[in-house]
């Protein structure tokens, strides 16, 4: 039997779930075994572009460069995985998405430069390009969800990427629940997968791993707002990770609270 | 059944001597809360603990593990290394979980991962004095009569001591020259005094008489939009009660071969995935259904079955929800009340 042929890619973005792979050490025969991988560089030379069967794609999009990358990938691969929360969410990058103009921004840290190689905007979700088969987020990615998953990929299963809350995973640590102890903590509304580690060292949770399924954010941020906390702290703490997928959400209830 | 008297003082020594059965638990302050954990050092055991933040349901289904490993050709159910283990401090309500947990696990499709948890599981109950979250009088599960393997009810300066099965009486028989047979008509005094003390101590009453009609004639009432509404969906309220059961299952399949094991975790119907079912239909698609379902198990459908409610009165949902949906908050709304 063939195996099946994947690539691995980076666009903006640390590269951390890409390095998560790699750290899998006990693992890593497992994943270059399973598969024909093609095109990993961040792992190996004699990258070759060709029809793949599953493209994981590590990092927002950010330049034209990257978006043309994505057209020309997507006709020549059957399966489009986002690996973390950049590609998923457009990552720490998309924070101050859709406050005031991009260019506005860039000059404000920049200041008014050419651009003479690539030509760079906001920093959006893969699937703003093209579209995406399946999601797998974190800040960075867990090992073990990617591990679970690159295995169904590979025989053809659906990835299976539960969306539960992080307070599912927190409680099962036995965790003091932080809420309760008023600090803002993004638990209900994250997605879990991450095994709680922040909310296990005492952290509340900031969102890496994006929206859980249905997360009820009225109720998040009626729940903040009765322990003192104001809009501007609670949407920031959002921004930090939710990206382009909590601004959505949230734009409305914002306009709703505030009146 | 027979009763014993333990002295307090003895109490440590007695669990340190259990070590030769199986490791020791017990409840240990673990932040502002307590938890049980293992007592390898015995003086981090708390017998003043009055809830844990998890049930004793974690030792008899852990919140994750394996339930078997598999290839191509076979499969080998992961039942051999569970250890023995002593559950000390474990209270009555408590206990009455687990006999709701043996409902589902043990009866009609006897589940061979609790079961050879719960045979290997010594549970040593503890009685408590309540606080102003515990309504276990109104459920009626401040006092247990089965499910325990020893009961020790503290009584001042010792502790009288239940044995409630042949494990009990081993557990026993493993240190019989600390406990004292004789039970004498003060101690009978002693107790039943207690017994009305403790009984007077409880301040918060949830009357669940004839809570299936309430919640039938509430069937389509805005309560459950009200709290759909306002359910964060974080599923606490499942992880932390004693008698909630269900889990989910997923294969985990190695990347380059056809081994795997498949792993059990323990899931909740406030979660929306838990109805999905093939074709992306959902059962339960709103969270005010979802809510609806968690009540209607516990405080209807459970009735309707075994002839009484699925809540045992421990509090850990009033202690545990942060927009403050619980068994109080819930039965007051149903009832008419805000």
């Amino acid at each position: 039997m063939n195996k099946p042929k994947v690539g691995f890619y980076n666009l903006s973005g640390c590269s951390g779930c890409l390095l998560t792979i790699l750290n899998c050490e006990n693992q890593l025969l497992d994943v270059f075994n399973g598969a024909e991988v093609v095109s990993f560089l961040m792992a190996q030379s004699n990258n070759v572009e060709k029809e793949l069967d599953i493209a994981f794609i590590d990092g927002s999009v950010t330049t034209d460069e990257q978006e043309e990358f994505l057209h020309e990938l997507r006709p020549r691969t059957k399966k489009v995985v986002c690996l973390g929360s950049c590609s998923c969410y457009g990552g720490v990058q998309a924070m101050e998405n859709e406050k005031g103009t991009w260019l506005k921004r860039f000059n404000k840290v920049y200041g008014k430069k050419p651009f003479k190689v690539v030509k760079p905007f906001e920093s959006k979700p893969v699937d703003a390009f093209i579209p995406v088969d399946y999601y797998l987020p974190g800040c960075p990615i867990d090992a073990d969800q990617f591990l679970y998953n690159y295995a169904r990929l590979l025989r053809g299963l659906p990835a299976d990427v539960p969306k539960t809350p992080v307070c599912l995973e927190c409680k099962w640590h036995e965790n003091e629940c932080l809420l309760l102890k008023d600090k803002l903590c993004l638990g209900p509304v994250t997605s879990a997968g991450c095994k709680a580690k922040c909310p296990s060292h005492n952290l509340p949770c900031i969102g890496c791993f994006g929206p859980a399924d249905e997360s009820n954010l009225t109720s998040e941020f009626s729940l903040l707002k009765e322990k003192g906390y104001t809009f501007p702290e609670i949407e920031r703490k959002l921004r930090l990770f939710g990206g382009v997928k909590f601004i959505k959400q949230f734009k409305s209830l914002w306009k709703k609270a505030q009146k | 059944m027979k009763v014993l008297k333990l002295k307090k003082h003895n109490l440590n020594d007695y669990l340190d001597s259990l070590r030769v059965w199986g490791e020791v638990y017990g409840p240990v302050k673990q932040g502002e809360k307590y938890i049980y954990g293992q007592l390898d050092d015995l003086s981090k055991l708390d017998t003043k603990m009055l809830r844990t933040i998890l049930p004793v349901k974690k030792f008899l289904m852990p919140p994750k593990f394996n339930t078997f490993t598999f290839d191509e050709n076979k499969y080998k159910a992961e039942l051999e290394n569970i250890p023995n283990r002593i559950v000390f401090g474990v209270h009555p309500c408590e206990i009455h979980g687990l006999l709701i947990l043996d409902k589902f696990f043990l009866e009609r499709f006897p589940d061979p991962f609790y079961g050879e948890r719960r045979r290997k599981t010594a549970i040593l109950g503890l009685s408590c004095v309540p606080d102003d979250k515990c309504f276990a009088k109104s459920t009626n599960t401040h006092y247990v009569e089965s499910g325990f393997d020893l009961a020790f009810n503290d009584l001042d300066n010792y502790y009288l001591v239940w044995v409630g099965s042949s494990l009990g009486d081993d557990l026993v028989r493993i240190r019989l020259d600390l406990f004292e047979e004789d039970i004498k008509e003060k101690d009978l005094k002693h107790y039943m005094e207690w017994r009305n003390w403790r009984d007077s101590q409880y301040k918060l009453n949830v009357n669940l008489t004839a809570m299936p009609d309430i919640m039938e004639l509430n069937y389509s009432s805005p309560v459950w939009d009200e709290l759909g509404d306002k359910c964060l969906s974080c599923g606490a309220c499942s992880m932390v009660c004693p008698t909630c059961p269900c889990y989910n299952m997923s294969d985990q399949i190695r990347p380059s071969q056809f081994t795997g094991k498949r792993e059990r975790t323990w899931d909740s119907c406030m979660f929306k995935q838990f109805a999905l079912v093939a074709g992306g239909h959902n059962f339960r698609e709103a969270r005010s259904q979802r809510v609806r379902l968690w009540y209607t198990h516990k405080l209807k459908a459970f009735i309707t079955e075994f002839g009484k409610a699925a809540c045992i009165g421990c509090g850990r949902c009033i202690d545990t929800c942060p927009v403050d949906i619980n068994v109080k908050t819930v039965v007051k709304a149903l009832k008419g009340g805000k």
